[in-house]
């Protein structure tokens, strides 16, 4: 889990990774799997690129949280 | 979503760490539930008690007045088994962030619904009428949600996974660890050409078809890996538009509802073994909870439908070999394979993932560890028992009294299944990956079907004895 690198999209403000919204984002998630599974790991959303992408993945948009 | 994301400045993700994940996945969570019940189990029965006072379950009736009389003479039971489950599963909601508050009424309400589906299992005409618990559930949760809705206040409760994985963990202590180790094998290779077979299909069906890479690669492992865990698992190793999940996810239910009914349908018309139609179940179904659903109805049969050999838990535990043992396990391999593809291959997205082999493991569906040591851990305390000893002592104090846990942890996710599940919502799939992941479910159909009943049936009869 060390892996997660600085500046990364788990530490994004466009990027969001909570279960509740991920489900909400993801009609059906909920009805054959969860957001709280061990497969999401830390996967979220990317409100600029509007991707599902990886707490590590990296791009040129990255924003600190205020 | 994209507002959910920007209108908010406090944080909304976590910085992975692997000693949250214990207390933050509901893997985990399902690990602990599950395992304490079996040690609990095993503590009783070693000091010459048994939890099955309180793993309390209806008997076969054949009039309401029969029914009426069990509920009345173990009314206490269902209610101590009630807040078992709640403390157990309300303890686990919590630490997921779920509030207790909004939780409890709701699980009481699915406890109550759950309950009255399995006494309904257990009319001695249920199975002449179709009234298999798992199906009874899940038509009625559908019928509900796509009519008059579900209410909300009822959807904290509705945690299908949660309740299946801590179902599968209890499972384990049903099989046999020797058992694991003489079937898995098998159910590795037939998993392992069906999941070859059914992903190259689906991709090589979507390329062909103009659709791009990330979303073939989503719709292939949702068809031939793990369903909708699947598909989120390679749409965030491989950086896939938000709306591509959405339509792998809506494929994947929609399918896999269809096959919860069809596939005992034709198993129970053709005559398979419980044992052969649990092996073909786990190949060809997509998501644990939807396969554990056919296998359980499929199950039922045993001894009620003419001319369906094999015993009852036969179907279970050959689904579980094959779709847990045999396909689930892979989905980190399958994320950081094709992690390493999207990153060095495909198409540059704006945002860039590193794979790392690390990946294998946190996406690794911890949940299987909890089954292989309730496995582990009944197979020591059996051991000194014979077979005979082990029918009269071990199987109703000990493990008869796991299976009902198990059965009640089931039926809270098939109903929660069908709750939750609301075509409406669904995003439109298209014509393109409708057809790219259809000829997948054929081949994937068809091909389970041939290994399950003519390559590896004598295997799977033998696991039905």
């Amino acid at each position: 889990m060390s892996s997660v690198r600085a500046h990364s999209c788990v530490d994004c403000r466009h990027f969001n990774g909570r279960p509740l919204d991920v489900e909400q984002a993801l009609p059906g998630l909920s009805s054959l799997s969860s957001a709280y599974a061990a497969v999401r790991s830390g996967d979220g959303i990317c409100a600029v690129h509007d991707r599902y992408v990886a707490a590590s993945s990296v791009c040129a948009g990255y924003t600190n949280l205020p | 979503m994209a507002e959910i994301a920007e209108h908010a400045h406090a944080r909304l993700s976590i910085r992975p760490s692997a000693w949250r994940e214990l207390i933050r996945k509901e893997d985990w969570w399902a690990i602990w539930i599950g395992l304490r019940l079996v040690a609990v189990a095993i503590a009783l029965f070693a000091n010459g008690g048994s939890i099955k006072w309180i793993a309390v379950a209806p008997q076969k009736w054949s009039h309401l007045a029969n029914a009426a009389a069990q509920l009345q003479t173990h009314g206490a039971q269902y209610a101590a088994l009630c807040v078992l489950w709640a403390a157990s599963l309300g303890i686990g909601a919590a630490a997921l962030g779920i509030k207790l508050s909004r939780f409890l009424p709701a699980f009481l309400a699915l406890y109550v619904v759950a309950g009255a589906i399995y006494f309904l299992g257990l009319w001695d005409q249920a199975a002449h009428y179709n009234l298999e618990p798992p199906l009874v559930a899940l038509g009625l949760g559908l019928l509900i949600s796509n009519t008059v809705g579900a209410p909300r206040w009822l959807e904290p409760g509705l945690r299908v996974e949660f309740y299946i994985k801590t179902g599968i963990v209890l499972l384990g202590a049903g099989l046999p660890l020797t058992l694991i180790a003489w079937a898995g094998p098998v159910a590795i290779v037939q998993a392992a050409i069906v999941s070859l077979v059914t992903f190259g299909v689906i991709y090589f069906s979507a390329v062909r078809l103009g659709l791009d890479r990330r979303l073939a690669a989503t719709l292939g492992t949702g068809g031939a890996v793990c369903g909708v865990s699947g598909a989120i698992a390679i749409g965030g190793a491989v950086g896939a538009k938000k709306e591509q999940v959405s339509v792998a996810i809506s494929l994947v239910v929609v399918w896999a509802i269809v096959m919860i009914f069809v596939l005992p349908l034709v198993a129970r018309s053709l005559h398979l073994s419980t044992g052969v139609a649990g092996a073909w179940i786990g190949t060809s179904e997509f998501a644990d909870a939807a396969g554990l659903a056919a296998a359980q109805t499929y199950g039922g049969y045993a001894g009620n439908v003419p001319g369906i050999a094999g015993n009852a838990d036969a179907a279970v535990s050959a689904f579980t070999l094959m779709k847990v043992i045999g396909r689930d396990v892979w989905i980190g391999v399958w994320a950081f394979v094709l992690s390493l593809i999207a990153t060095t291959r495909w198409e540059r997205t704006g945002v860039q993932n590193k794979p790392e082999a690390g990946e294998i493991w946190r996406r690794f569906p911890k949940f299987v560890l909890g089954f292989l040591v309730a496995s582990a851990v009944i197979t020591i305390v059996s051991k000194g028992y014979d077979y005979a000893a082990y029918k009269r002592v071990v199987l109703p104090g000990l493990v008869a009294p796991l299976q009902a846990l198990r059965t009640w942890a089931f039926t809270f996710a098939f109903l929660s299944i069908g709750l939750t599940t609301k075509f409406r919502e669904f995003a439109s799939v298209g014509a393109r990956p409708f057809y790219a992941f259809t000829i997948g479910v054929v081949v994937n159909v068809l091909l389970g079907f041939v290994l399950s009943t003519q390559v590896f049936s004598e295997f799977w009869n033998r696991l039905g004895q």
